[in-house]
């Protein structure tokens, strides 16, 4: 199956460091023994695990569902998502800032949330203005409304980035 | 994974041991003596009873040298008979070592300070974030000196993990402890070492 | 070890040790990676973390007491020729 995944400079893995072989099959036992598999990502996980390069990841073996990712035996990149550079994501950034002011800028204490995601956008620190805006959308409406936020990011993401059966895979999400 | 446990270096000091070679001793004493005499003052009130406890535990290990298969590793084998001993001394001294007694305060990794309050848009987030690496070259004695001021039984934790290099799991069987525990000591003083080194950094 | 959805850097340190001993519930684990994702305090404490184990193993401990060792040394002579 088709996923996605989030990588740093030079296809590196941002928690285990490792450096991923484009288009080679990787084994989950190969990357670190004490990882239970190969990591990726589908449609509606991708704003939790924003990273700097975007690639295109099939999955073979058993694939485990977890709540934020899938766990596969084996992996192997099949290319970079171009489409996401940093444009893109400053692009992200001033969507997150735009929900946020729509839905608590108006109100006191809350109202805070909109100049933090406009400046962590501006620092180019987009992940976290992804989680902020979710979280004052959870503040304001509770958690099912975190959970909306994260799957409007989602689909923003699938459809600026052109990404496969992204409307189906949120509609399940 | 069992056979393989007994490393040639572990063989070739076992075998030196009991060939009654000096320099095996002496190569001994370099790898281990130090950490020997951590886990026994884990235990005891101090510095002198420690260096008793040690002398015993030898005659334990030469007793015993003969009869060594090789099932745990030769560090783990050593820590067990100085943390016996050092237990045995102990509890002639105290009836038992409550483990709240043995892993110190109950303190946090970091101090609270660095933290946002609750009633903060990011309650419990980074106030004062950490920044920059830790590492220097003459930053060794800034760890050693924040190793000596800890309680013992985080000073031998991080001491077997660290600086030994033993397992989680050796440490654990050396010192007779469960997993969370050694845990909650390792993390103690590993917190505490990264602490004094953020602070000669600044 | 129950958590809350989402883990206040106050928490995050807390559970770096278990983290790197690979102790965590896979669980904990996500939660713990998905707050590194956005957070570059956290991330930068695991660096100082990994640093700090790693200049850990270079210190060389101070050698036993003389006299400690020249008494486990005659044991040691008396042992072989028992």
């Amino acid at each position: 199956m088709i996923a996605y995944k989030f990588l740093q400079a030079g296809a590196v893995g941002p928690f285990t460091g490792f450096r991923w072989p484009v288009g080679e099959w990787v084994e989950a036992a190969g990357v670190d023994p004490c990882l239970q598999g190969v990591h990726a990502c589908r449609v509606r996980d991708l704003p939790f695990w924003l990273g700097r390069e975007l690639w295109e990841i099939e999955l073979a073996g058993a694939v485990v569902e977890q709540n934020r990712k899938l766990v596969a035996e084996r992996g192997r990149l099949t290319q970079r998502i171009e489409a996401w550079d940093e444009g893109v994501a400053q692009e992200f950034g001033r969507f997150c800032a735009r929900r946020t002011r729509r839905r608590v800028g108006f109100l006191p204490v809350l109202s805070g949330f909109v100049a933090d995601v406009e400046r962590f956008g501006a620092q180019r620190r987009i992940a976290i203005a992804g989680f902020a805006a979710a979280r004052a959308a959870e503040l304001r409406d509770g958690p099912a409304a975190y959970e909306e936020e994260r799957r409007a990011q989602a689909a923003w993401l699938a459809e600026r980035l052109g990404l496969g059966d992204g409307g189906a895979d949120n509609a399940r999400a | 994974m069992e056979e393989q446990l007994l490393s040639r270096e572990d063989t070739r000091l076992v075998e030196g041991l009991r060939a009654g070679d000096e320099a095996a001793f002496k190569e001994l004493m370099r790898l281990y003596g130090p950490a020997m005499l951590r886990v026994a003052r884990m235990y005891v009130s101090s510095r002198a009873v420690a260096e008793d406890v040690v002398q015993d535990a030898w005659v334990g290990v030469l007793r015993g040298i003969g009869r060594f298969e090789g099932r745990s590793s030769l560090k783990t084998w050593l820590f067990r008979i100085v943390a016996n001993t050092a237990k045995t001394r102990g509890m002639r001294e105290a009836r038992s070592i409550p483990f709240s007694a043995l892993a110190g305060e109950d303190e946090a990794a970091v101090d609270p300070d660095r933290f946002l309050g609750a009633d903060e848009r990011f309650p419990g987030h980074w106030a004062v974030p950490p920044e920059g690496r830790v590492l220097a070259a003459e930053a060794l004695d800034v760890i050693e000196r924040a190793i000596e001021r800890l309680p013992p039984a985080q000073r031998t934790v991080i001491t077997l993990r660290d600086i030994q290099g033993l397992s989680a799991e050796e440490v654990r069987n050396a010192l007779d402890l469960t997993e969370t525990n050694q845990r909650v000591l390792l993390h103690r003083a590993r917190s505490k070492v990264r602490s004094a080194l953020e602070e000669y950094m600044r | 070890m129950r958590l809350d959805r989402e883990l206040a850097c106050q928490e995050v340190v807390e559970l770096v040790t278990a983290y790197l001993d690979h102790a965590l519930s896979p669980a904990d684990r996500e939660r713990f990676e998905e707050h590194l994702v956005f957070c570059d305090g956290c991330s930068t404490y695991l660096d100082q973390m990994r640093e700090t184990i790693a200049a850990t193993g270079r210190v060389q401990l101070e050698a036993l007491p003389p006299g400690l060792e020249a008494r486990l040394l005659e044991a040691f002579r008396g042992w072989r020729t028992a």
